[in-house]
């Protein structure tokens, strides 16, 4: 199973309208919101990977961000490597960070897991603070260099790691692994009773997650130039489960769409920024009770139903 | 040491009633509700409303700040979650918006700085080379009056029968007559102003802050973990340990290291014990 040839184009055309959108409003301003809107859509994608397929909800996504960005920090600033060596340490930290918490948490059923994550995510954001003159305490580190020096040409990567992310993730879920934790999604036990190896699936599948958070985190982390305890704040990951709903739970591309699409319109009511808390709230409540499978998702199925 | 024993009694007594109201909604209705944290903050604000602003006597200020988190926390149930009740995760995301709708509405209406609630009791007692305030005192006392209090309420009458019918399995107490979306709705109050008393107990010695129901929930979160999910006297004995553990910790090391005590206790539980101390189910 590929990928079909309506969704091929689609594809293109999506990449196509993130790669001109920066030289239609070329500020280096734009440049950077939209840097960071791509970000968010790698964390969206790769939270919907593993909660999204299996249903569990991972409550504390902020941890393997946290720990990609900060992985970039430390290797960048205190041991004075090149920040291309980021991209590779980071997903392998964030990953250590899933082994850590998924493996005591994932086999258990019901709410344990997305309040584990929760609690570790806020312990990071704690220790972060506590071990001060290592971490930076609240002021973070300082001074990690960029990977390209030009903004433009940094988010044309950043872009082609999303598109890179979201195809890979895409991928693998139309794949018979993506039918096995989708199943496991559906009833755990009669999984279990066919012989299938639930915990596996649901560890690595978080494995994979957390890489991806990670390297998200790592390039946020070489575009901000500073890394800081809030990446390991709930809030962050409560914002990035808003927005995987808004684009529509297990599609992958939609929680894409809709991390771009919020981040640009809580960038669009900047003026109001005491008010942001709130748009994410309403919008959650509102598509909780009137739109339970998303915007983004099913709008895509109807376009293509008609396309195709 | 007698510091000690009496700071750790009181912060476990406050855990205490924030972790029972956790664990009898969730042990009755299966909602986790993730808006706990603010009922407790609510409470705080509630009475600081009604002394600072309305000039109410203490005690009527602090009465009625519990039963108007409880009139809130019943509202939510009835508006909010139960027409969402089919999907657990929906209810999980519903109680969370509540929680930062509530924690921007009081940022909104307050403002972030810290506010100050008068003591109920202004003395403060000599106590084997120590002093300990008898507001804390009050808070330790108020803590066990309510929670007795609750646990004659469960075991003597008959809505405490239906409450724990409820618990055991929903389905057949339908069958007997016992009206589940009343219980719901009682027992959420139920929570609701005990999350709250616990809040106007000890709103005169913490910080009153918009965020200030954070922590708490994560406390309470873990205290039924370390307890078991669903278990009244498991969440008493949780919080008599992590309350105790995390005093001797701040004493002997540091405040922030007292913060990871509970992350660290909800680890070892479930690679040990995932039901919990007192929890039947492994886990469900």
């Amino acid at each position: 199973m590929g990928i079909h040839k309506v969704d091929r184009l689609a594809v293109l055309l999506a990449s196509a309208a993130l790669a001109t959108a920066p030289l239609l409003f070329g500020s280096t301003y734009t440049i950077g919101v939209l840097t960071v809107a791509l970000c968010f859509g790698m964390w969206a994608a790769s939270w919907d990977f593993m909660s999204g397929l299996t249903g569990r909800e991972n409550f504390g996504h902020s941890l393997f961000i946290g720990a990609g960005a900060y992985t970039a920090g430390f290797l960048n600033v205190e041991f004075g490597l090149s920040p291309w060596w980021s991209l590779p340490a980071a997903p392998v930290c964030a990953v250590l960070f899933s082994l850590v918490l998924g493996l005591p948490t994932l086999r258990l059923k019901g709410p344990y897991f997305a309040l584990a994550m929760l609690s570790g995510a806020a312990v990071m954001q704690n220790l972060t603070i506590i071990f001060s003159s290592y971490t930076g305490g609240q002021d973070g580190l300082n001074g990690i260099d960029p990977i390209l020096d030009s903004p433009l040409a940094y988010y044309y990567l950043v872009l082609i790691f999303l598109v890179a992310t979201t195809i890979i993730l895409k991928v693998i879920a139309n794949s018979m692994w993506g039918t096995l934790l989708r199943a496991i999604r559906g009833d755990e036990a009669s999984c279990q009773a066919s012989g299938i190896n639930v915990n596996f699936y649901k560890i690595a599948s978080l494995m994979i997650s957390a890489a991806f958070a990670g390297l998200g985190g790592a390039l946020y982390a070489h575009y901000q130039l500073q890394v800081g305890p809030d990446l390991f704040a709930v809030v962050l990951s409560i914002n990035i489960i808003i927005m995987v709903y808004v684009g529509g739970l297990g599609s992958i591309y939609g929680p894409v769409g809709g991390a771009i699409l919020l981040s640009l319109l809580t960038e669009s009511l900047r003026a109001f920024s005491e008010y942001r808390l709130w748009v994410y709230t309403l919008v959650l409540i509102f598509i909780l009770f009137f739109m339970p499978q998303g915007l983004i998702a099913p709008l895509w199925r109807r376009i293509r139903s008609y396309v195709a | 040491m007698v510091q000690i024993l009496v700071y750790g009694a009181v912060i476990s007594a406050i855990y205490a009633m924030l972790a029972v109201g956790f664990t009898l909604i969730f042990g009755v209705a299966r909602i986790l509700n993730l808006a706990h944290g603010s009922f407790y903050a609510l409470g705080a604000y509630a009475v600081y409303t009604f002394t600072a602003v309305v000039h109410l006597p203490l005690w009527l200020a602090s009465v009625l700040a519990v039963l108007f988190v409880a009139a809130f926390g019943m509202v939510m149930e009835r508006v909010l979650v139960r027409p969402l009740r089919r999907s657990s995760l929906a209810v999980l995301l519903i109680t969370l918006a509540v929680a930062l709708m509530v924690e921007q509405m009081l940022l909104l209406v307050f403002g972030s700085e810290a506010r100050n609630v008068p003591s109920m009791v202004n003395a403060t007692y000599h106590f084997a080379g120590v002093d300990i305030s008898s507001q804390r005192l009050l808070a330790l006392i108020g803590a066990i009056l309510i929670l007795t209090s609750l646990w004659l309420f469960m075991q003597h009458t008959r809505l405490g029968s239906a409450i724990l019918a409820i618990s055991q399995d929903a389905e057949a107490a339908q069958y007997m007559g016992i009206p589940s979306d009343r219980i719901y709705s009682i027992v959420m109050g139920l929570s609701a102003g005990m999350a709250a008393a616990a809040g106007v107990l000890v709103a005169p010695f913490q910080t009153v802050i918009p965020g200030m129901g954070l922590l708490p929930l994560f406390k309470a979160f873990a205290i039924v973990v370390v307890g078991g999910l669903g278990s009244i006297p498991g969440s008493i004995v949780g919080a008599l340990l992590l309350g105790y553990t995390e005093t001797i910790i701040a004493f002997k090391i540091s405040i922030e290291w007292s913060q990871i005590v509970s992350v660290a206790a909800v680890l070892i539980t479930l690679i040990l014990r995932p039901a919990g101390l007192f929890g039947k189910r492994a886990a469900f």
